[in-house]
């Protein structure tokens, strides 16, 4: 491409670029004029009016369309993997075969450095659970629009985004720490799960709180229109993809490290093993 | 309740996580663990094989290494053995040349020492002869003692007598 076409290049697009610029901001939308920034974020958090439905149970927080979403996909991807990929491993891996195997071995390692003892379900929980918060988080930044029951639209956020997801994963966690509790120490091993009662408040409020601040950043950046370019891309490599490693790092590290610790059998150590 | 917590909400998560879980865990999870498991297994089985089949070459090393070391030996003693029997007989063979030289020495200055009398006792003999025979030919031709002198100096001169003594020699 000589000079000149690359000038008369660019000078169009920049025509084209402004022509758009100028139909956005004379084309506002009505509805958002309407609705205050406070309704805006207060709907972020709570999801009281923005209702999605659901079939059988009714209307829903869209996070439960969304958690609905990431398993289906992961499901299919899954089923993909397990029918024409697996099949076809082979003792030198391949790039893909070395992602799903560095996948399943970083959380299986962290199973094990964590309880030695007993690791075996801790390995497949911390697996699910880091695949969940990170496609899940990812999963924002799809901004997948669906129709709301006040017949509105909106795009579908983070499952974790929402009170209900949180603490389901909280509470999820919590319960299979107490599970190795048991399996490993019996009813000690329950005491010792129950004693760190506030865990699953802890682990919910964490969640939901990372991920719901991504969340209520990337609205007030949509909000105003003055903010809608460039800066989202930072808003979502800052709040969306960092969030997404970080978060599923730290819960499937607290969870690997509490049910090590609620497991592991007490007694004197022998010949350098723990009983 | 506040926070618009909902417990059906809550079970629909959580109803969400079991299900995901099963999925990735009989899908993804178990597959991709057992291959992995499976080829440690075997990695470990090769590494085994490998040890094994590296002591067992030690080990024939060390008795080939003991062979050789015995071989040497055996053959050091052969050496030795072979050559004390070859000194031996070096030492038997000169002795013998020596006995064999003296003797042939000996039988040697035994015949020298007999063709010597031989020849002193045939000079003898001759002298004797060439004595009587000039004696007597003084006798026979009975001149003067001054002639006889004379002819038997004369006939020596002329060189008879040696040539007697040659002829008779």
């Amino acid at each position: 491409m000589d000079k000149k076409k690359r000038t008369r290049f660019i000078v169009i697009c920049s025509c084209i670029l402004a022509v758009l610029l100028v139909g956005i901001f004379l084309t506002g939308d009505p509805a958002k004029e309407e609705e205050p920034i406070n309704i805006v974020m207060k709907d972020a958090v709570l999801h009281e009016t923005a209702k999605v439905s659901f079939p059988i149970v009714g209307s829903v927080n869209p996070a439960v369309v969304s958690a609905y979403t990431v398993t289906a996909i992961i499901l299919v991807f899954s089923l993909t993997v397990r029918l024409f990929v697996i099949p076809k491993f082979t003792d030198t891996p391949g790039k893909f075969q070395l992602l799903l195997e560095q996948a399943v071995g970083i959380f299986d390692d962290l199973a094990k450095s964590n309880s030695p003892q007993r690791n075996k379900f801790l390995g497949v929980y911390v697996f699910t659970a880091g695949a969940y918060i990170f496609i899940g988080t990812l999963f924002e930044l799809l901004g997948v629009m669906v129709p709301t029951t006040n017949g509105g639209s909106i795009a579908l956020p983070a499952p974790l985004a929402d009170i209900n997801g949180a603490i389901s994963m909280g509470v999820f966690s919590y319960l299979v720490i107490l599970s190795g509790g048991v399996a490993g120490n019996r009813f000690k091993g329950v005491l010792h799960t129950l004693k760190d009662f506030s865990l699953p408040i802890s682990m919910s409020f964490r969640l939901f709180g990372a991920l719901l601040s991504g969340a209520l950043v990337t609205e007030l950046v949509y909000y105003y229109i003055t903010t809608s370019f460039i800066i989202p891309v930072f808003v979502a490599v800052m709040f969306t993809m960092l969030h997404a490693l970080i978060q599923a790092y730290v819960l499937t590290m607290l969870t690997a490290l509490f049910y090590g610790e609620v497991c592991m059998k007490e007694g004197p150590i022998e010949d350098g093993k723990i009983p | 309740m506040p926070l618009n917590i909902d417990i059906q909400q809550i079970l629909l998560h959580l109803f969400n996580l079991v299900l995901l879980l099963s999925i990735l865990y009989l899908l993804l999870y178990k597959p991709v663990h057992d291959f992995m498991d499976k080829r440690a297994e075997e990695y470990k089985e090769r590494d085994k094989r490998t040890k094994d089949a590296l002591s067992d070459a030690e080990k024939l090393k060390a008795e080939y290494e003991e062979k050789v070391s015995a071989a040497e030996a055996e053959n050091a003693r052969t050496r030795a053995s072979i050559s004390a029997a070859a000194e031996s007989d070096r030492e038997k063979i000169i002795s013998d040349a020596h006995e064999k030289a003296s003797k042939i020495i000996d039988e040697a200055r035994d015949k020298a020492v007999a063709e010597h009398d031989r020849l002193i006792a045939r000079a003898q003999t001759e002298i004797a002869e060439y004595v009587s025979k000039a004696a007597e030919k003084i006798v026979m031709d009975s001149g003067t003692l001054e002639d006889d002198f004379d002819s038997f100096f004369e006939s020596v001169g002329k060189g008879d007598i040696a040539k007697k003594g040659q002829n008779n020699g």
